[in-house]
């Protein structure tokens, strides 16, 4: 195996001094949501540990992990990609192409298996035909690659729960990629596309700790899906006054009330969006006047239309809406009753009479 | 049916004469229609617990399913614009839906123990073939066909098998799904990891378990509607006191039901 240089060494190479990586540390600290006095933890791993070989694999998707990610401002992308990790395989970030590329990927699993990270985008078909990479089944290639590597970080919704290309009538058999991992442990960045911070944070935490956050009975990092968007919202204030925008037009949307009647499935979406928001901190969805769409939940794509809140019955689609479906058997059940009743009566003044002429 | 309901003799009552009350003395070309009910006894069926249970699941229902309709669908707005400091609509709304789900929780609660501690009225046990036989007897009589249906004191089958349908499963789909809902904000509490189980049931996502509360509580509506008419007809047909007896506790039936010999 060869010797990877430590994150340390690596920035002192990029030309940073020894106080703008304490600067680092500190700030990830932060980030990892560690106490600062913790940051001495940070600083430790980061000058023993070695930078990761994580290898970027994309299947069904659209790259819009991969262009959340390189947005990221704390950790900076560039500090992720050029000092904690060692990227050796990535369809948009890599110089190389063709069989170089490929090539190179076949040499991290060689030279160090059980030791890299392999970085997820998109979700995987059964039928091979839809997808392959370099000539090869893209299954097959995950299969393989998942086998040797230490962990799967699942980005997006699509790796997670199967996102877009699973959505009814899932043309292409698509799946998320833990239908195809065995005894490899996988942790889920779910989103459409995820919080650049958090999936940054998320790969920095695995780097420094050497192993995964606390994660959720559905597999996501507890720091960063422990809340809902609704309970963190900025508009929350509203929800409980009772002020909710009807129209995007209204004077409601002006004053910047509730948009739950217009959509929002901030009650039901588990994310960070409402605390960490998005581009830096600047804004996110609600804030700028858009409701949830619940991009990060499962199956988002068949929870309905994005601008009405409504449930849906378990196992159909949701253009039946099951508020609807219930006041119609409301009212056909209080019609029936009405016939019912007038049966009774009629039924009971026929047997009055017969008990009369007996 | 016609032994249950006999032609009503037109007799005038001997105990008063027509100037006793104005009552009495008020048209007396119309006499009164009674039968006598010395063939008929007044049974203790509904014990005060589970009249009292009834109740307060009825208020708590009424209540959860007011609030509900709205949190579901806010159908009103404040009526103070702008500022969201000057009312709590929604908040009072779930407030009221909350309080009156613990209500609800713990008045089930009280009647499962009475289960078991209460009348043969107060339970019921479908795991007997001639159950299953009676309860299709009873549709038979709601669709109004030859039937062989017996007189019932208490609920006839179908009446208790539509309460295992929506008290023993309907109520515990929407408390589990419900409770869930509620300690959602904080997971990691006590609370929220007394319910960290129910996804697993119910498939999954925050969503597919709200929609299974709003299933439930549709059932609810459905239950409700059905059963106040089925208790209005039942008291419209046998004339045995079914509407008095939720509040009282009795009701008249015939001597034979509970045992008793015809003294004809």
């Amino acid at each position: 195996m060869k010797r990877q240089k430590t994150v340390y060494e690596a920035a002192i190479d990029h030309g940073f001094t020894r106080r703008d990586f304490l600067k680092m540390c500190t700030a990830l600290a932060a980030t990892l949501g560690l106490e600062y006095t913790q940051s001495d933890k940070v600083v430790k791993a980061m000058e023993t540990n070695t930078r990761v070989p994580v290898i970027w694999m994309q299947f069904q998707d659209c790259t819009g992990c991969s262009e959340s990610f390189i947005r990221s401002s704390q950790p900076k992308t560039e500090s992720v990609l050029l000092d904690m990790i060692s990227l050796e395989y990535s369809e948009v970030l890599s110089a190389p192409s063709g069989f170089q590329v490929e090539s190179s990927m076949e040499q991290v699993y060689k030279d160090y298996k059980g030791e890299y990270i392999i970085a997820v985008e998109g979700s995987i078909p059964d039928d091979d035909s839809f997808l392959s990479v370099g000539g090869k089944s893209a299954k097959d290639t995950f299969i393989k690659m998942a086998e040797g590597a230490k962990a799967i970080i699942a980005y997006g919704s699509c790796s997670s729960w199967g996102g877009v290309a699973a959505a009814y009538p899932n043309p292409t058999g698509a799946k998320p990629i833990t239908a195809h991992v065995k005894n490899t442990p996988v942790i889920l960045v779910p989103g459409c596309p995820p919080i650049a911070e958090v999936m940054t944070g998320v790969i920095a935490y695995i780097i420094t700790f050497g192993k995964f956050p606390e994660l959720d009975h559905l597999g996501r990092p507890t720091s960063f899906y422990r809340h809902r968007i609704h309970d963190k919202c900025n508009r929350r204030a509203y929800f409980d006054a009772g002020l909710f925008v009807e129209n995007f037009d209204d004077e409601g949307a002006k004053q910047g009330y509730c948009l739950y009647k217009v959509g929002c499935k901030g009650p039901t979406t588990y994310n960070s969006c409402a605390e960490m928001r998005w581009n830096g901190g600047v804004s996110y969805p609600i804030q700028s006047g858009n409701p949830c769409i619940g991009c990060s939940e499962k199956g988002f794509w068949d929870n309905g239309p994005f601008f009405e809140r409504r449930a849906k019955i378990p196992g159909t689609q949701t253009t039946i809406n099951p508020d609807e479906v219930g006041l119609a058997a409301l009212g056909l059940t209080a019609a029936g009753i009405a016939v019912h009743a007038a049966g009774t009566v009629v039924k009971k003044k026929k047997d009055d009479k017969r008990g009369e002429e007996e | 049916m016609s032994d249950l309901m006999p032609n009503l003799p037109n007799q005038t009552p001997n105990y008063y004469t027509p100037e006793t009350n104005s009552e009495a003395s008020f048209h007396p070309e119309r006499p009164i229609k009674y039968k006598p009910v010395n063939e008929s006894v007044k049974v203790y069926v509904w014990e005060l617990p589970v009249r009292i249970f009834h109740w307060v699941n009825m208020l708590a229902i009424i209540l959860l399913m007011i609030t509900g309709v709205y949190i579901g669908k806010p159908f009103a707005s404040a009526s103070i614009p702008e500022e969201a400091y000057y009312s709590n609509l929604m908040g009072w709304m779930r407030y009221i839906h909350f309080f009156a789900a613990f209500l609800f929780t713990v008045n089930l609660l009280f009647r499962l123990y009475w289960v078991f501690k209460g009348n043969k009225f107060s339970t019921s046990n479908p795991l007997r073939w001639v159950f299953w036989k009676e309860v299709f007897q009873t549709i038979k009589f709601y669709l109004f066909l030859k039937n062989k249906k017996p007189h019932y004191i208490g609920h006839n089958p179908l009446a208790q098998l539509s309460y295992w349908i929506f008290i023993g499963l309907g109520s515990w789909i929407v408390m589990l799904t419900g409770f869930y809902m509620y300690t959602e904000p904080q997971h990691a509490s006590f609370w929220g990891k007394l319910f960290s189980w129910v996804p697993y049931i119910f498939g999954g996502d925050s969503y597919t378990i709200r929609s299974w509360h709003h299933l439930a509580a549709w059932g609810f509506m459905l239950f409700t509607l059905i059963h106040v008419y089925m208790a209005f007809r039942d008291d419209y047909l046998e004339r045995n006191g079914s509407i008095s007896s939720m509040l009282t506790g009795y009701k008249v039936e015939p001597k034979k039901l509970v045992g008793g010999k015809d003294e004809k």
